[in-house]
């Protein structure tokens, strides 16, 4: 099915249409609900679906807009990813372990998009605990990509991009390590953002590496990220490395536009560092001219080898995560899917001077990083080698064998956004990655909003 | 040598590759049971995984350890002497705190306040403070 627009606003256009009372909050749910139960065995994007608790939630903001409540969010439609607790809703990190395991209270940023006014359908497929990779021996299925369902999502925040991508949810949350929002971003075109550490609070979020865990939304555009990081920033003492951020509205900032805005293309890391397909370089080339369409300078900009920050991020991301599940894996090993264990269990034989060797990199690497934005206000590359491949092409040890191009900003710690940025001639979407400084949240997201609107890539919808 | 000299790395693992009778142990010593599969799996990992740690380099100077820091909330204006205390709170609290210190001195439950010295009396060890020249 070729998706209309109608038939598939985003969060800005459905929350013009529901303030202007044109769009029922409850009948929308209703359909998204239908949707779901007729599109989502396809694509097994959700582990749960919350009917009653949605229809709720739906009437509730109903009743709040008729007495003249208005918010971007109000009656909005979101899923989360199910490593984001839910009160009184199955949290369970895509893992036999935690099957039984139901919250008291929701996570920080569940939280806050509750208060505005977000209707939760449901919770969504990750990777187990956020790692793991496309598992068959879990108790559910991994999620399939709506672009193509023989193909992969990306991860580990499989389930939120599927779901955005096919139009079951306008929204959804993710978390990011080491490119875990961004590479399902990519492979189904749609955007999701990284945020700086310590924006948004990770309270009830189960960690993966807190080091470099980091949580952010997921939506069919960089205006609505925008909207959703409006409602999830902010300070909370509760999270140790929650800080205040610089405040603001992100969505408000995009009318500002990027005319002189100083973008370095981070060429080599995809030319030769991890070659891309000569589509994805297409791809590059394209966003490239987009931005001096409207008015950027563009200039090419260098960075230590990809590899450098994927060796620091991999053997963080391996010491930090078994330390946090070797309890568990000494009483339940059989348990994790073989695809967790290949990941993690290494982190069993790391030693602790490797890992402070690490963390000593990982400082000099933010501060070679953070030097560059000197010369440039934001930094493009692709955050993937081609478009999504083939589930049965995925290997356990894809993690450690494959450099990820995202890891560079987990790495780094500074904010990242992937847009669409183009599509194969099969019709896949590649994506576009812009790098931001530290706090520059908004600056990425007014590049990415702005590239989005130039570029024209909106309107194409996932057929399936 | 200075000990901020840099110490050259050769981005090599401390050691030769572990042998399968070596990892074993390490595995059980990790509190690890595995069984055959589980361990051609770890092995596959663990070729890859050292691999990434040996190429991570070892030579930054010594200083860089102090980016080693906690980040601490800052201190509630009640906590510590951040500066000198002035006005009328500072001329409150002292004949307080003296008056505090007598009143307890009076009662004979404590001694009053002795002025602590700065270092430790040398007696402590067993020998005479050298002289400052």
């Amino acid at each position: 099915m070729r998706g209309r627009r109608a038939e598939f606003p985003t969060i800005a256009e459905a929350a013009r249409l529901i303030a202007a009372k044109q769009l029922s909050p409850v009948e929308f749910t209703r359909a998204l609900l239908q949707r779901i139960a007729a599109l989502d065995p396809q694509i097994n994007s959700f582990l749960t679906v919350t009917e009653k608790h949605a229809l709720a939630a739906a009437r509730t903001a109903e009743r709040a807009v008729i007495a003249g409540r208005k918010g971007p969010l109000l009656g909005i439609p979101v899923g989360y990813k199910d490593i984001f607790e839910t009160a009184g809703v199955p949290t369970t990190a895509h893992s036999r372990l935690l099957a039984d395991n139901v919250p008291a209270e929701d996570a920080e940023p569940v939280r806050r998009l509750t208060a505005a006014g977000a209707v939760m359908l449901g919770k969504l497929a990750t990777h187990e605990f956020a790692v793991g990779g496309p598992a068959l021996d879990l108790p559910w299925p991994p999620a399939r990509n709506p672009w193509d369902p023989r193909r992969f999502t990306g991860g580990s925040s499989s389930g939120s991009g599927a779901a955005v991508a096919a139009g079951l949810v306008l929204g959804a949350l993710g978390s990011d390590t080491g490119g875990s929002i961004r590479l399902p971003a990519a492979y189904c075109g749609i955007a999701g953002l990284k945020p700086t550490p310590g924006l948004v609070s990770r309270r009830g979020v189960i960690p993966l590496a807190p080091s470099l865990d980091t949580v952010g939304p997921m939506a069919w555009t960089a205006e609505d990220c925008a909207l959703l990081l409006d409602a999830m920033a902010g300070h909370d003492p509760a999270d140790p490395a929650s800080v205040p951020g610089p405040g603001g509205s992100y969505a408000a900032a995009l009318a500002q536009g990027v005319k002189g805005l100083r973008v370095g293309v981070l060429r080599r890391f995809y030319e030769r560092d991890v070659p891309a397909e000569p589509e994805v370089l297409g791809a590059m080339a394209g966003a490239e001219r987009v931005f001096r369409d409207l008015g950027c300078t563009v200039g090419e900009a260098t960075l230590p080898p990809v590899q450098d920050y994927n060796a620091v991020g991999r053997v963080i991301i391996c010491a930090e995560a078994y330390a946090l599940h070797e309890a568990r894996l000494h009483a339940r090993l059989a348990d994790y899917s073989r695809a967790f264990r290949v990941r993690v269990l290494g982190g069993a034989l790391i030693r602790a001077a490797d890992y402070i060797a690490a963390q000593r990199r990982r400082s000099a690497l933010i501060a070679e990083t953070a030097a560059l934005f000197g010369k440039f206000d934001v930094l493009i590359s692709a955050p993937t080698a081609g478009a999504a491949p083939m589930m049965s092409e995925q290997r356990p040890d894809d993690g450690f064998a494959r450099p990820m191009l995202t890891t560079v900003a987990n790495v780094a710690a500074v904010p990242s956004l992937v847009v669409c940025g183009g599509f194969t001639k099969t019709g896949l979407p590649v994506g576009l990655e812009i790098i931001g400084p530290a706090w520059g949240d908004a600056t990425v997201l007014r590049a990415g909003y702005h590239f989005e609107r130039e570029a024209g890539l909106r309107d194409t919808r996932p057929t399936f | 040598m200075p000990w901020t000299t840099l110490v050259p790395s050769q981005h090599k693992l401390p050691g030769p590759p572990l042998t399968p009778a070596e990892m074993e142990l390490l595995v059980a010593r990790a509190g690890l049971a595995l069984n055959a599969g589980q361990m051609a799996d770890l092995v596959l990992a663990w070729r890859q995984l050292s691999g990434l740690i040996a190429a991570i380099p070892r030579s930054a100077t010594m200083a860089d350890d102090q980016a080693y820091v906690f980040r601490l909330p800052p201190p509630a204006p009640s906590a510590g002497r951040a500066g000198k205390r002035t006005g009328t709170a500072a001329a409150k609290a002292k004949p307080r705190a003296k008056a505090a210190a007598k009143a307890k001195a009076a009662a004979g439950k404590t001694k009053p306040p002795v002025r602590t010295r700065t270092a430790p009396r040398a007696a402590s060890t067993g020998k005479k403070p050298a002289r400052r020249r």
